[in-house]
């Protein structure tokens, strides 16, 4: 399970740094706005493909987890609560 | 529990008994009466855009009305009152007392909700479930808004005073013997968001009335020709309406809370992180209403905060879908139909929450504002996580208000076709979005990507429609004639339930 936290920790500081990035991409001022497009959909890519790992990652373990975890599983075995009032 | 296909009593003794579970079985039905009063609009929506130009719908008022009715009664008249269906067939039970802490509020509360969904629907309004100034104001034709207008005044009401119900009844009326660290999570959502509604609720029904006396030409607070100011009552309403978002999302993460432990056959990984998810989650969705609004001239400043306010609800979220994933993980797990729908909600959730970044970035907002992006992320969060979660509470209360079992595998035919339809039509609206089709438009021009992918949205939501006229069969048939349910474990999973049927009804004496 630790390992399963820490790689959710860097994939979250993937998903925090573009995002930080973004912030500053943002400006008030006039005559940049061309440029200020090009940098957002950089930016823009650049989000959606820690997105896409993220949710590959997360969707992954998912999908795997319900078929192995199923209870139609050859290894599922019983959990230690079962047969008690937890 | 109301077994009342088994035991069949007078209608109007249900209708007018103050006892919790009759109140949740009247909101029940309510709900889902509107639910498919609401995906009918929602069907015509779609087929009227699956091609350029008049389609079924003759012109574009009536496409706006359907669309505002479609949002308002899907929000307000399904979203809300099936959770409020939940929370008082299970809240009492679970804090061991033996009704809502005010019957006779709780049963008030509900009987505002009928009149409230024929003011809407009678009237028929047509300026977005917004009520968009100044057109709302000044152009919007009454008597359609003022009725509308009305009808979520009384809604707001009913809200606040059911919120009212749920807190006492958790905080004052649990058993003494039971600490609020022991209270389930699914009582915890309630708890959270009936606090987000007491907040929240009386920003927008301030807000209602200013509107009403500007329709009335008395004030002018959102009239520019009077002085005032449509952007003031856009912070009115996003105050109210971004923790509002929470208000529909926190119940139906409760209730997944007390689905996917008892199908895993094991307790929930972290009771606490969950507790800490909902709290954090109530009190961030009040730091990040104007997201909504970075295009209507803020400063770079302002723009910051509340784009740093919406991020912070990440973690809250993440930490339910891994609370989620860890007590799967080393279960036992039976892929029952209330299972399955919760499963398919966390992965929509994520999915939303992914867009959701995206929305919150404020540089990328000016990219995706007023586009189908918004659309297909919003209904990613009410149909993919809100709705899955509720559906999916629905067929694992079934057994305990009927007494009956549902038909499992049209439950499934239900969940997958559904999932599918889901995916179709708000992912792709995503991708629409970025195409640059603006939402809530009656025509398109006739851009091929653009027909294409409102070609295969519109084949999504009909697969939706097929899908909920299974279940619907499904649910008429099962309560009737379906097969008996063990109530004591009618998913034979083990374990102890929450027994709803042990709550003592006067009436069933």
């Amino acid at each position: 399970m630790k390992k399963f936290v820490g790689l959710f920790l860097v994939l979250a500081v993937l998903m925090i740094v573009p995002a930080v990035d973004l912030v500053f991409a943002a400006g008030d001022e006039p005559g940049e706005y061309l440029d200020r497009r090009v940098i957002i959909w950089n930016l823009f890519y650049r989000l959606m493909t820690v997105a896409f790992v993220v949710g590959t990652v997360v969707s992954g373990t998912m999908i795997w987890q319900c078929w192995r975890f199923r209870e139609s599983h050859p290894n599922a075995k019983p959990t230690p609560y079962e047969g008690t009032d937890w | 529990m109301v077994l009342e296909l088994q035991k069949p009593r007078p209608v109007w003794q249900i209708m007018f008994s103050t006892h919790h579970t009759d109140v949740g079985l009247l909101y029940l039905i309510t709900s889902l009466a509107f639910l498919f009063l609401g995906g009918t609009l929602a069907l015509a929506i779609r087929a009227e855009l699956f091609l350029p130009g008049a389609q079924i719908i003759g012109d574009a008022m009536t496409f706006n009305r359907i669309f505002t009715v479609h949002g308002t009664t899907l929000i307000f008249l399904f979203i809300i009152p099936f959770a409020s269906s939940v929370g008082n067939y299970y809240v009492p039970i679970m804090v061991r007392y033996k009704d809502m802490a005010y019957p006779k509020l709780n049963a008030i509360a509900f009987w505002m909700i009928p009149p409230a969904g024929a003011l809407i629907w009678l009237g028929f309004a047509d300026f977005t479930w917004y009520a968009t100034p100044p057109y709302s104001i000044i152009s919007a034709p009454g008597p359609a808004a003022d009725m509308w207008i009305f009808g979520l005044k009384i809604l707001g009401i009913s809200s606040v005073l059911g919120a009212i119900n749920f807190i006492v009844t958790i905080l004052k009326c649990k058993h003494p013997d039971m600490s609020i660290g022991q209270v389930p999570l699914l009582a915890w959502s309630f708890l959270s968001s009936s606090l987000i509604i007491l907040v929240a609720i009386p920003t927008f029904a301030a807000a209602l009335l200013m509107l009403l006396t500007d329709r009335l030409g008395v004030s002018g607070f959102f009239n520019p020709a009077m002085g005032g100011d449509p952007i003031a009552y856009a912070h009115l309403f996003w105050f109210t309406f971004h923790p509002e978002v929470y208000v529909l999302v926190i119940p139906a993460i409760g209730m997944m809370y007390e689905i996917i432990p008892r199908f895993s056959r094991k307790p929930i990984y972290s009771y606490n992180s969950g507790v800490f998810a909902f709290v954090l989650l109530s009190i961030v969705g009040f730091s990040s209403w104007a997201h909504h609004m970075y295009a209507t001239g803020m400063s770079f400043t302002e723009k910051t905060v509340f784009m740093v306010g919406t991020l912070a609800a990440v973690p809250a979220s993440a930490m339910h879908v891994f609370n989620f994933v860890a007590t799967m993980w080393n279960g036992r797990i039976k892929f029952s139909t209330p299972m399955m729908w919760c499963v398919g909600g966390i992965a929509l959730f994520f999915s939303a929450g992914a867009g959701g970044v995206a929305n919150a970035a404020m540089p990328l907002d000016f990219t995706t504002h007023d586009t189908y992006w918004v659309v297909g992320h919003f209904h990613l969060f009410v149909m993919g996580t809100i709705a899955f979660g509720s559906i999916g509470m629905l067929y694992y209360m079934f057994p305990y208000v009927t007494g009956r079992m549902y038909n499992e595998t049209m439950g499934k035919v239900h969940f997958a076709m559904s999932f599918i339809g889901t995916v179709l039509v708000f992912f792709t609206q995503h991708v629409l979005g970025l195409y640059g089709m603006p939402r809530r438009v009656f025509d398109y021009p006739p851009i091929p990507e653009w027909i294409a992918m409102n070609q295969i949205a519109t084949v999504g939501a009909m697969i939706i429609g097929i899908s909920m006229a299974i279940f619907l069969a499904n649910i008429i048939y099962s309560s009737g004639k379906g097969k008996l349910a063990n109530t004591e474990d009618p998913f034979g999973v083990g374990g102890k339930y929450y027994y709803p049927f042990e709550a003592k009804n006067p009436h069933h004496d």
